[in-house]
């Protein structure tokens, strides 16, 4: 059984839009749901579905063999083709013109056929043809990169078996993840991408590294920063308190007088490496609530005995 | 898979700064060199090196022409909307991380 797709709905469209409109409304909806732009959650499938709608309507031809199978059809209802549909009609080639379009779905797949399943597109002359590179993200925690792990990633990637069906093939892979390691960093893994034609080396595999969000640190290249919440007191009179680091909590000298937003740098606590970037303490002084009595009263006597004007740079 | 591939652990080369050739790059991003010549003409990528020939780019380049190539292709923009498009997303991108850190203070 397979869905059927309704891709006037996916492009927003009524079944008597224009060419101009496919156009417009697919320029439209592709910023919005592209997946380096967009950071809408289901922004990746979404911009599938686009891109396979548009595949379609842009084409007069498999728009007209498209709306003949009629306008009475729901998406996601179940969906056969009905016999001989496409009798007449003249594909010309595979036209399958956006990139990964071996992610086209099934009804898509059943419609038009996958023809033009998209391939690197290097000479297939015979002879030896070194294999693609492949590409993964993978998102690792800042633990990781401070004490170096193994992590196993799963990695699918559409392929296409002797009979022509495209199928996603998952393989795990054990990965070192090397100690230090930044954002934005690249690991080669070579030999493991796709394999080479007519004896051709295989392919590298490149992984992106990501870092997931972490509860209280932030990172920038080899530097940290966490907020480090303080009492007015604290701050004012200056103390030593314990603050977290990745490795273990050290303790830490708040000199008096600090101010709000008052950065502390921790010498080499950033990330590991050759030049290890720093921890940055960035000082938020957080105010005790004035709800019980004895709260009040100790905020009354601060202003009894402080002529505090905070406003005193704006004039009033 | 067997079980010996299952505890295999696999130790890659971490791509330093200066690390891939222009061809090296080409072939990771299954593009022409002319293509990669004109987005460093763009700035949209900048390798380490005087000439051509002793270009060396760094990870995250890599990156940036991946994603260079997927606006491209999907959105149709030319180079110099690919350039402000990634300085003007990488801002954003710092600025949520300021936002996220504002919202929880």
């Amino acid at each position: 059984m397979m869905e059927y797709k309704d891709y006037y709905k996916i492009m927003g469209l009524a079944r008597e839009a224009s060419q101009d409109d496919i156009k417009r409304s697919y320029r439209k909806l592709a910023r919005k749901y592209h997946p380096d732009v967009s950071k809408e959650a289901d922004a990746e499938a979404k911009f599938k579905e686009l891109g396979e709608a548009y595949e379609v309507l842009k084409d007069p031809e498999k728009r007209a063999a498209y709306d003949q199978l009629g306008a009475n059809w729901k998406a996601g209802q179940d969906f056969r083709p009905p016999p001989n549909w496409a009798e007449g009609f003249e594909f010309s080639g595979g036209g399958f013109t956006s990139g990964d379009a071996g992610a086209f779905s099934d009804f898509f797949e059943q419609l038009f056929g996958k023809a033009g399943f998209h391939t690197s597109g290097k000479a297939q002359s015979g002879g030896p043809a070194r294999g693609q590179d492949s590409h993964a993200k993978i998102h690792i925690d800042l633990e990781d990169s401070f004490l170096g792990a193994t992590r196993g990633i799963t990695l699918s990637a559409p392929e296409m078996d002797a009979q022509g069906h495209v199928q996603v093939k998952h393989r795990t892979l054990n990965i070192k993840i090397p100690k230090g390691i930044k954002e934005g960093q690249h690991i080669r893994l070579t030999g493991q991408g796709h394999s080479g034609e007519g004896g051709g080396k295989t392919g590298d595999l490149f992984l992106e590294i990501a870092f997931n969000k972490h509860p209280f640190y932030r990172v920038s290249e080899a530097d940290i920063y966490l907020d480090l919440p303080v009492s007015p007191w604290e701050a004012a009179l200056g103390t030593k308190i314990k603050v977290p680091t990745p490795e273990g909590s050290v303790d830490l000298k708040i000199p008096p007088n600090s101010k709000q937003g008052s950065k502390l740098r921790l010498k080499g606590r950033g990330l590991p490496g050759q030049a290890p970037g720093d921890l940055y303490v960035v000082l938020q002084i957080t105010l005790p609530s004035a709800e019980t009595e004895k709260a009040k009263a100790a905020y009354q006597k601060l202003q009894q005995e402080l002529d505090f004007n905070p406003r005193k740079s704006l004039g009033v | 898979m067997n079980s010996h591939e299952l505890f295999l652990v696999h130790t890659g080369e971490v791509i330093e700064e200066g690390g891939l050739t222009l061809g090296q790059l080409c072939h990771a991003c299954d593009v022409h060199a002319e293509w990669v010549i004109s987005l460093v003409e763009e700035s949209i990528i900048e390798p380490q090196g005087e000439t051509i020939q002793c270009w060396r780019f760094s990870g995250p380049s890599l990156g940036r022409v991946r994603a260079a190539l997927r606006l491209q292709r999907d959105l149709g923009v030319n180079l110099a909307g690919i350039a402000l498009a990634l300085d003007l997303l990488e801002e954003i991108e710092n600025l949520r991380l300021q936002m996220h850190v504002a919202e929880r203070g």
